[in-house]
């Protein structure tokens, strides 16, 4: 029978579509050490997939690419091979592969190795976005909204959001190049940003006052570090906003019918 | 007409029945073939004037199907339609003339019992299924018996019925506007499927029925009322890819798949399916509510996979379901579609009542099963979770 075309490796297909301008971009401005950590993070990631399909019967995805990719740019400089390899490990097992595999999971397994490299390591320093990679990161968010893969309420609202903060003043110039990258790369996961339409705007607005408040109010904190913060208690906090987007829903309906 | 016709319960259902016209015996169109055991005014008829040729039941008299012969110059069953304009006298007509299985209920579908009162009737005059014939074009000419049949519907809910047509000249004339809600809907799937409308309209639950049928249908209850007999006929589209050409046809209920598409077939192998490409199903005869033939070519056989292949592709739990735009408009926006996948897959049923799953069957769910390609299984978790629902609040 002619069927459709989403499936769950589609989905990672055109999503690694949407991050290539800025793996491109981040690669030509970048040296040699972020190739290194780039192909350290793939094989790590990948030996972890074998483990699961032959312990689980869990399908190999090609979304370790995505992982890799937000490990490698984001990652605190100079940790060495050891600490990295056990911050990938934690994050693509407890972050992804026990609850089965992408698709399944609730949080970013990128996020969870980031954070956990952040805070297990302190005293590394943080990557600098570099302003060229920065702007790659909305061809790679025009991308994701066109083929519909990210989803548009988180960015739109971030995004949307963000102008205003910067226009009133509250949110910081320095802050923006790490927020945006972190937001595309990030919080603009289909499978553990919010899914309802009012949960999605709601998860871009948080991600973006999250952001906002470290910026002001974290005092020596590097961009991304803070950036990476927000997203995780994003990424958190979605199922909370879908609740109460699906609260409201409900509501509405049984004003509407007398009943669900 | 096609020289063969079967006549089958509902899909999914196996009524118990009593025969009543025996083997080889010569029966007028509309004649009762079987009644049901524990309704006996309800009739499955014959779509035709027919020999019996073959009655199959299942274990304890449950309806498999009835196949029937064409007999040329058969006259047709007239039925008295005097009592009509009272409730009561209006379900026995309709149950009487077979016009009952042509209705459908949520939740679970299937044929409404015959006491049941429906809280809405809603009457779909748009089908947005590909290759779906356009009720406007059955409707065509019958604009005053589809208004007799709406009022008549208005006897047996206490709400309006509900009209869903797409954009375009009224159907029915401003005297009965009053007496049905009119709703306007878009031309592309799934915003004509019936469960997503009946889903924001009135969503069905498990004390307020909600029934759905076809307009041109409704203009059969109207000519029925006019002149005792029920038209058996009605318009059906042959389409897909395995035909030279899609055509437009009127044919009898329970028609004959192969006697419809064997001349216009192109040559290979081939499924005929009942229904449209998205829902349809692999059958011999047109189901009763269907007005779609598909010919589809078969798929051709695959090479038996290398065992290692199978051991490293094949997963120990279907694949999870992305959310993505294809997804949400896959349901049309009627409701949270990642939301609703999800509590599909992990069996919560109270969750999915309070979603409106009561008001879905399989065939709303069809095209996001398509959209999903390999991974779509919603149709088989929808069914089997409504089946839990009957059963846990039936006791």
């Amino acid at each position: 029978m002619n069927r459709g075309i989403w499936t769950r490796e589609t989905v990672v297909v055109l999503l690694l579509l949407a991050y290539l301008p800025l793996a491109l971009f981040w690669l030509w401005f970048g040296n040699i050490q972020d190739m290194h950590r780039l192909a350290l993070a793939l094989l790590v990631l990948a030996i972890w997939q074998l483990v699961f399909l032959l312990a689980r019967a869990q399908p190999v995805s090609l979304s370790a690419g995505i992982t890799a990719l937000a490990i490698a740019m984001l990652a605190p400089e100079g940790l060495g091979g050891v600490r990295l390899i056990l911050g990938i490990s934690f994050g693509a097992v407890m972050g992804e592969l026990v609850f089965g595999g992408w698709g399944r999971n609730v949080v970013n397994p990128a996020t969870v190795a980031l954070s956990f490299l952040g805070f297990g390591f302190p005293g590394f320093a943080w990557p600098e976005i570099l302003l060229p990679v920065a702007w790659a990161a909305i061809p790679a968010a025009a991308i994701g909204l066109m083929t519909g893969v990210m989803p548009a309420g988180v960015l739109l609202s971030a995004a949307l959001g963000a102008t205003g903060a910067v226009a009133i003043g509250v949110l910081p110039g320095f802050a923006l190049p790490a927020a945006g990258v972190v937001l595309v790369l990030l919080v603009a996961d289909p499978v553990t940003s919010a899914t309802t339409r009012l949960g999605r705007w709601l998860n871009g607005l948080l991600f973006l006052a999250l952001v906002i408040l470290f910026a002001n109010a974290w005092h020596g904190a590097a961009p991304v570090q803070f950036a990476v913060a927000a997203a995780l208690l994003t990424s958190l906090a979605a199922p909370v906003l879908d609740e109460v987007a699906l609260a409201l829903w409900y509501a509405r309906r049984r004003r509407r019918h007398g009943r669900h | 007409m096609t020289e063969e016709a079967g006549l089958r319960p509902p899909r999914g259902t196996a009524p118990r029945v009593s025969i009543e016209a025996k083997d080889d015996a010569v029966v007028a169109a509309g004649a009762p073939l079987a009644r049901l055991r524990d309704a006996p005014d309800v009739c499955f008829v014959a779509p035709m004037a027919a020999r019996v040729a073959r009655v199959s039941l299942l274990q304890g008299h449950r309806l498999s199907e009835i196949v029937v012969f064409r007999e040329t110059g058969g006259d047709a069953i007239v039925h008295d339609t005097s009592g009509a304009d009272t409730e009561a006298g209006l379900r026995r007509l309709m149950q009487r003339a077979g016009f009952w299985p042509w209705l459908r209920r949520r939740p679970f579908g299937g044929m409404p019992d015959a006491k049941e009162r429906p809280t809405a009737i809603v009457v779909m005059a748009a089908d947005t299924r590909p290759f779906a014939p356009d009720p406007r074009l059955a409707l065509d000419g019958l604009e005053e018996a589809f208004g007799r049949g709406l009022r008549a519907l208005a006897l047996l809910t206490d709400e309006a019925p509900f009209l869903c047509q797409q954009p375009g000249p009224a159907l029915i004339d401003s005297a009965d506007g009053q007496k049905a809600h009119v709703v306007s809907i878009g031309a592309r799937h799934p915003q004509g499927a019936a469960g997503l409308r009946i889903h924001a309209l009135c969503p069905a639950g498990l004390d307020t029925p909600v029934w759905d049928i076809h307009a041109e249908d409704v203009a059969a209850l109207g000519t029925l009322l006019e002149t005792g007999q029920l038209p058996l006929t009605r318009l059906v589209s042959i389409a897909g890819s395995a035909l030279r050409e899609s055509r437009l046809v009127r044919t009898q209920a329970g028609a004959d798949l192969r006697g419809l598409t064997y001349r216009s077939v192109l040559p290979g192998a081939h499924r005929l399916l009942s229904g449209s490409p998205l829902d349809g199903h692999a059958e011999h005869w047109l189901l009763p509510r269907d007005r779609q033939v598909t010919a589809l070519p078969r798929d051709p056989s695959r090479p038996t996979r290398h065992w290692l292949t199978a051991a490293l592709t094949r997963s120990a739990s279907a694949r999870p379901v992305i959310p993505s735009a294809a997804l949400d408009q896959a349901f049309g926006g009627a409701l949270p579609a990642a939301a609703f996948t999800r509590v599909l897959s992990a069996g919560d049923d109270e969750t999915a009542m309070k979603m409106g799953i009561l008001s879905l069957l399989e065939e709303d769910c069809a095209l996001a099963d398509y959209v999903l390609g390999d991974d779509g299984h919603l149709r088989q978790l929808l069914r089997g979770m409504l089946e839990r629902i009957r059963t846990e609040f039936a006791a």
